[in-house]
């Protein structure tokens, strides 16, 4: 499988306080990864890492072999999207005028958009389903629409990555299940590497191809799925019991050992 | 409708705008002739009124309301937050405290005659605004509350020191004082259009050269900055460019008020949270509008002219007053 990113013994402080440490990891085009950890284990901050927005203190990430770093902002722009858990809307622009800025590393500095970047953005959100939306104020939507619409501006970046940060932490099981899909459809589709923080152990089961234990800022455990989530690792990564059991082909999830 | 359709149709119906607005601003007066007396200099009174009073009039009020409105706009994307303004924020007390203090202690006078006021009404904006966006930013958001407490808190400070510094002014300087912090476009000539002009254009420039990063901003610092933008510049580069031209503006023209809040907010109105469109559209309806209350304010009750900023914060807080009766019901941000 072809690298796309790779760290080498990364490791990051915020002054004093050491958030990770010796992270070496490679992740593969068309390929979906699922970073599992407990809060404050620096998932957050391994996923800023990829996206350049942090430089690492000690190692290298690397983007097709080449130091992430020695691109520039707009050219990493076009290659890497982030989608934050959370995202901020702080003025109410259109839910298009919102996808029409993943434009924006192809823009120039006093131009506005072609018909062909409004062409990329009508399909992008009829890729995530949200074309009926496209006159809405984003402050007047529901915040699984919210999401859709930061994946389809994600996608008119036309990114051969995508990291995001708890994407469906605060959605409910419907929404959760469609950004999933979604997500996997474009690994599938276009062989768009996902990167993903989760909290959703059955999602990870469910969808990812890789699994990485972040605990206390170093890579604890990873591999694909079946072998790495077991109720032994869980256990130990969240420091409560959790067993894995599975019956039928399907597998259960449930607090206790 | 595309942005630049929108961007374009705006432009040209603000222009005419502007352009019938200073049409008639020159030609109102107390000494009115023919309009083609007037320009022709068929009557020298008229023609020199015209030509040494009226026209830098405009052109001042076009140079202090357009860029006091991008500034407003400019601070309102920078804060993220509608209700940041020159004024708001303390950065027009600021400005006006640094003034008072190069004209006051004669270095105004001393050399560099002009410039030295701008450069004090630059250095004490920029500090205003590190300082209220440090305190408002609440881990890594503005905190609406706080922002406006803290640029109150420095309009009464600044109110304080500007009262400290007047009651030690005799008679004349203090009158002086007291008219320029009404607010006032009353010069004479191009030296002070020339001067503003100086200063406010690069500031006016830089922040329409970076309205797209403007708009990534709002999405939040690590949205933006995974779009391309540098974050830290862009904010740094909003820093410098507000104070320096409305440092500039406020220095001649002392502290007009509610400009900046305004423009930008009936424009989003009409036309929509493109900074875009937005940042260039408040420049030519702040033009107009400053020239338009400025009108108001010689033709009034003249031959008494009220100073300018007494018209605007007229407006200015009836405007804020039915925003917030509009909005009981949402929230007003």
């Amino acid at each position: 499988m072809e690298t796309i990113i790779e760290c080498r013994e990364v490791g990051f402080s915020y002054g004093p306080r050491r958030i990770l440490g010796e992270i070496t990891l490679s992740f593969g085009k068309g390929s979906m990864h699922g970073i599992l950890g407990a809060n404050g284990a620096g998932k957050s901050t391994l996923l800023k890492l990829l996206t350049g927005a942090l430089r690492p203190e000690a190692g290298e990430v690397l983007y097709r072999g080449k130091p992430l770093r020695s691109f520039g902002q707009r050219a990493a722009a076009r290659k890497i999207a982030y989608i934050p858990q959370d995202p901020v809307f702080a003025f109410p622009f259109t839910v298009t005028e919102v996808v029409l800025m993943g434009r924006a590393p192809y823009i120039g500095r006093f131009e506005f958009e072609r018909e062909s970047d409004l062409e990329m953005a009508r399909r992008a959100m009829e890729t995530v389903g949200i074309s009926h939306l496209d006159k809405r104020l984003i402050s007047e939507i529901s915040s699984g629409e919210r999401q859709l619409a930061s994946i389809a501006r994600a996608l008119v970046q036309e990114p051969e990555v995508m990291i995001l940060d708890e994407p469906a932490t605060f959605l409910d099981i419907r929404h959760r299940s469609e950004i999933m899909n979604i997500l996997k459809r474009l690994r599938d589709e276009r062989g768009i590497l996902i990167i993903a923080a989760t909290h959703d152990i059955f999602g990870a089961l469910y969808y990812f191809d890789e699994i990485i234990m972040i605990r206390e800022g170093r890579v604890f455990a990873e591999g694909n799925v079946a072998e790495v989530v077991t109720g032994e690792n869980l256990s130990a990564l969240y420091g409560t019991g959790v067993a894995v059991r599975k019956e039928d082909g399907k597998v259960f999830v449930y607090q206790g050992d | 409708m595309p942005a630049k359709k929108k961007f374009l149709t705006a432009i040209v119906v603000l222009t005419a705008l502007w352009i019938a607005v200073a049409f008639v601003s020159v030609f109102s007066g107390i000494y009115d002739a023919g309009i083609i007396e007037t320009v022709t200099g068929g009557d020298p009174l008229a023609s020199t009124i015209f030509y040494k009073i009226r026209i830098p009039r405009v052109l001042m009020a076009t140079i202090a309301g357009g860029t006091l409105a991008i500034c407003g706009a400019a601070l309102q994307a920078l804060f993220r937050n509608p209700l940041a303004s020159p004024f708001t924020l303390g950065i027009s007390g600021g400005a006006s405290l640094g003034a008072i203090i190069a004209m006051r202690t004669g270095l105004a006078a001393g050399f560099l005659g002009f410039s030295v006021v701008t450069i004090f009404a630059f250095v004490f904006s920029l500090l205003t605004m590190l300082f209220v966006y440090s305190v408002s930013r609440v881990g890594g958001i503005v905190a609406t509350g706080r922002l406006l407490l803290a640029g109150v808190v420095m309009n009464f400070l600044y109110s304080a020191f500007i009262l400290f510094v007047q009651f030690f002014s005799n008679f004349t300087e203090s009158l002086q004082t007291l008219r320029w912090i009404m607010g006032s476009l009353d010069i004479v000539g191009y030296g002070e259009v020339w001067r503003t002009l100086l200063f406010a254009l690069p500031g006016c420039l830089l922040l329409l050269s970076i309205t797209k990063e403007m708009n990534l901003f709002g999405l939040g610092d690590d949205v933006a900055s995974s779009l391309g933008v540098d974050v830290r510049k862009m904010e740094k580069e909003i820093y410098f460019a507000t104070s320096l031209s409305a440092g500039a503006v406020i220095s001649v023209t002392g502290p007009i008020g509610f400009v900046g809040l305004i423009i930008p907010h009936i424009l989003r109105m009409i036309l929509g949270v493109d900074n875009r469109i937005i940042l260039p559209c408040s420049f030519l309806l702040g033009a107009s509008f400053l020239t338009l209350a400025d009108t108001v304010s010689r033709t009034l009750i003249s031959p008494v002219e009220i100073p300018v900023g007494i018209i605007t914060a007229s407006i200015g807080g009836l405007f804020f007053l039915w925003l917030l009766i509009r909005t009981k019901k949402e929230v007003i941000v």
